[in-house]
């Protein structure tokens, strides 16, 4: 079977339930989303004001559950929805929106118009119209395991020079471990230094932990993409292997929408409540801290600045925890204007940074990050999504910047008393 | 008036002349010969500059375009009406200026005034509109019965057909009263006689519409003098009325209103607010919604206006007042009785509700029956 309009449309005819017609509802036109977009204040474009990419989504709601709409449908006057439609609105639903989230903070009538994208994801991709990075990414994460294509063997290639550079034992599959760590492939293929990290750390904390060989991948591409059936497949993978492995938390590593996904939408999306916990690799360095299992030593006076993952922070509710542990190695942290709950996203978040075509606009919408960094010029940022992280790296290069990106993680594990 | 009442013994043919002869002297020569100092005629004049809002400089002005006019000849016809507007002009202000400058007008046909009756009187009527054809001002009172023409007759005239006859001659029409120029109480629901106003029915000629009930009488003769000054209408609102009379709210222009502001309203007639002479807005006072000069001009030459004696406006110089849910309900309550309709409303729209969320329901459930779920084999076209 293949994808088709048809499926688009009854995808989000499925879609549609008490919050979609509540928001479409109460919309009052305001306009206050544009401002609040970083893809519409970069590029002045009406057409990507937030709440306008969710129209798809508004036209079936209209149509088909409203009494005017069907009506109207009746005398051919309600608007509909067809591939022209769907073509049109593939580049503002996928290439200028990272589901950052902060559109639904500032809507006056409390609309939460990011999970009206996302649920408008999930038509588009029904019917065929998702970007071609996107589909590739999804393809892989199913078949190989991994958006990025990271296989077992390539995990195990990595662990080996951690362990090898560390003289310290990687858990594998090790039954009953406290905690079981996902991994995002940015962080296996770009950032081996996590695991080194994460060896450290709770080898200090004197806290048992594990991968699993069978589920070790974070991210999910269902999720970005907009297929819950195959989000569900990626998230049951977890579920299976930390019911098998019988840990008591998960832990989802420096990755934004990976966090999101396994803790917010994961429970929904397999049909009940997960028999572990789910946190964030933040929450529990700064429950080690608050029970003092970290020992620092030194501090920096560099100014250090702090970005934070939308997924994280906004959608997440992570925002003091980063601050709490940047702190005990920092003397010079300084807050970017808007920071915390307000920040404003990288620009690649959301499935962007794997679909080639969103290249150019990514870029061009750095400029609100550039605007934030010029007004308090750090020496260095921290920030704890992996994504975010190659995205402000390939920013800062475009605009030439020239400031260092650090893991929050990484960098706590540097400053680890001996 | 006086002089016709004078000259009761005289024929409709006498008066017709007597008037004609009137008509040759001037106003001011009328004024002088009848006793009225020129003192107190310029005071008349600034009096009425200072009522419709006009420069001091205009006085001189209007006392030269009062002395030199000619005293028109003014038709007056009352159709369905209660007279009140007629009391209102001759009686309130018996001796003031404004009262002698209607002895000064011709006012050649009046039901109420005229000495002349039957024949003689529509006599009367017919000279005057034939001497003055095109110049004359006619004066209407009353409202017009479209339903059956029998519901009042002048002489076995409809007035219907007295009205279009008139009017045919006029240089413009005074629409006295609301029920002129609204259709006043005979229009209230449900109005039995089929009642319009003068404006309903005649489209082509220039009409000042100067409503209440009655009209304050100040108003009228400032009306009046607007046109023997100026020779045109005043400037007029939207619903024909003078501005400079009706250009503001009572509520804008009440001594109350600092009350209103406050929040100090007399919730009874008899409770202490009342007593202090607080804002009457929740025992009806129409004042927000009626444009008239009454909190400005008073009545009974200035000696009052219904607020100050403790009672609510009712709003008689707008149209339809006598429909607007009863005069002692606050503006802010509904004018209809709503529980039964709010009961019902919300029971259709409860039902409506239920009907819809189970369409609604339904067709999710099939668009999730019709799901087959997506792979990644399906993601391309």
């Amino acid at each position: 079977m293949s994808a088709s309009l048809e499926k688009g449309i009854n995808a989000l005819k499925e879609q549609v339930d008490s919050s979609v017609a509540a928001f479409f509802s109460s919309c009052v036109h305001c306009g206050m989303c544009a401002d609040a977009c970083l893809f519409y204040t970069e590029t002045g474009d009406p057409s990507r004001m937030p709440i306008n990419k969710a129209e798809p989504l508004r036209r079936i709601w209209r149509a088909e559950y409203t009494l005017l709409g069907r009506v109207g449908k009746m005398f051919g006057m309600t608007a509909k929805v067809d591939d022209k439609l769907l073509s049109e609105w593939e580049t503002l639903v996928y290439d200028s929106c990272t589901l950052c989230g902060r559109c639904s903070m500032v809507c006056p009538v409390g609309n939460d118009i990011a999970l009206l994208i996302r649920k408008t994801r999930e038509g588009m991709a029904a019917a065929g119209h998702a970007p071609a990075g996107l589909i590739g990414a999804t393809k892989r994460s199913v078949t190989i395991g991994s958006p990025m294509g990271v296989k077992l063997p390539a995990l195990m290639a990595q662990i080996s020079h951690v362990e090898k550079d560390t003289g310290m034992k990687i858990p594998v599959d090790v039954e009953g471990a406290e905690y079981m760590l996902l991994l995002s492939s940015m962080e296996i293929m770009n950032f081996p230094e996590f695991i080194e990290a994460i060896a450290k750390i709770f080898d200090k904390a004197g806290a048992s932990w594990t991968i699993s060989s069978e589920a070790f991948e974070a991210t999910n591409s269902g999720i970005q993409i907009g297929v819950a059936d195959i989000a569900k497949v990626l998230v049951q993978r977890v579920v299976d292997a930390a019911e098998k492995l019988k840990v008591k938390t998960v832990i989802s590593p420096e990755c934004g929408h990976a966090y999101m996904a396994i803790r917010w939408e994961g429970p929904n999306l397999v049909g009940k409540p997960f028999g572990f916990k789910v946190r964030h690799i933040l929450e529990i360095l700064d429950e080690f801290r608050q029970d003092g299992r970290l020992k620092i030593s030194g501090k920096e006076d560099q100014r250090i600045t702090y970005h934070d993952p939308c997924q994280i922070s906004r959608r997440g509710g992570v925002i003091d925890q980063p601050r709490n542990l940047i702190n005990m190695f920092s003397d010079n942290f300084v807050e970017m204007p808007d920071a915390g709950k307000m920040n404003w996203c990288c620009g690649a978040g959301g499935g962007v940074s794997s679909n080639e075509r969103a290249d150019e606009i990514r870029l061009k919408v750095f400029q609100r990050k550039k605007d934030q960094l010029d007004e308090i010029k750090p020496d260095a940022i921290v920030s704890a999504c992996s994504n975010c992280r190659i995205h402000l790296e390939d920013g800062l290069e475009e605009y030439n910047m020239d400031i260092p990106l650090m893991s929050l993680t990484e960098t706590l594990a540097e400053h680890l008393a001996d | 008036m006086t002089d016709r009442i004078n000259n009761k013994d005289k024929s409709p043919a006498d008066l017709v002349q007597l008037e004609k002869s009137r008509l040759d002297k001037t106003l001011g020569e009328t004024l002088r010969s009848q006793g009225i100092s020129r003192r107190s005629f310029l005071k008349f004049c600034a009096a009425t500059a200072s009522m419709m809002a006009m420069s001091p400089a205009m006085i001189p002005k209007i006392a030269h375009a009062l002395e030199n006019a000619r005293r028109p000849s003014v038709i007056w016809l009352s159709f369905q009406e209660c007279t009140g507007c007629t009391e209102s002009l001759t009686r309130a202000h018996a001796s003031t200026v404004e009262s002698l400058i209607f002895d000064s007008i011709s006012l050649d046909y009046h039901h109420t005034l005229q000495a002349a009756a039957g024949h003689a009187a529509e006599e009367a009527r017919e000279i005057a509109m034939e001497e003055n054809y095109g110049k004359y001002l006619l004066v209407v009172d009353g409202s017009i019965p479209m339903d059956n023409p029998g519901y009042s007759t002048i002489a076995g005239i409809s007035n219907y057909d007295m009205l279009m006859d008139t009017a045919k001659g006029a240089a413009a029409i005074i629409a006295v009263g609301t029920c002129a120029t609204y259709g006043g109480i005979p229009h209230a629901d449900p109005n039995p006689t089929g009642a319009v106003s003068v404006g309903d029915l005649i489209k082509d000629k220039p009409i000042i519409n100067v409503p209440g009930c009655p009209p304050i009488p100040v108003v009228i003769t400032g009306v009046l003098t607007h046109f023997l000054t100026f020779g045109s209408i005043p400037e007029l609102d939207h619903i024909g009325r003078p501005k400079v009379f009706y250009g503001q709210s009572i509520h804008d222009r009440c001594y109350r209103r600092p009350f209103y502001d406050k929040g100090l309203f007399a919730e009874t007639f008899d409770d202490e607010g009342a007593k202090k002479g607080w804002c009457l807005y929740k025992l009806g006072c129409k004042g927000p919604t009626t444009y008239n000069a009454c909190a400005t001009a008073k009545w009974n030459d200035g000696t009052s206006f219904p607020i100050e004696a403790g009672h609510p406006c009712i709003g008689c110089s707008e149209p339809d007042f006598w429909d607007g849910g009863g005069f002692y309900k606050a503006l802010s309550m509904p004018t209809a009785n709503i529980t039964e309709t709010a009961i019902y409303t919300a029971a259709g729209a409860a039902a409506a509700g239920v009907a819809l969320g189970a369409m609604n329901r339904s067709k999710k459930n099939s668009a999730a029956a019709a799901h087959s779920d997506t792979t990644i084999d399906d993601l391309e076209k």
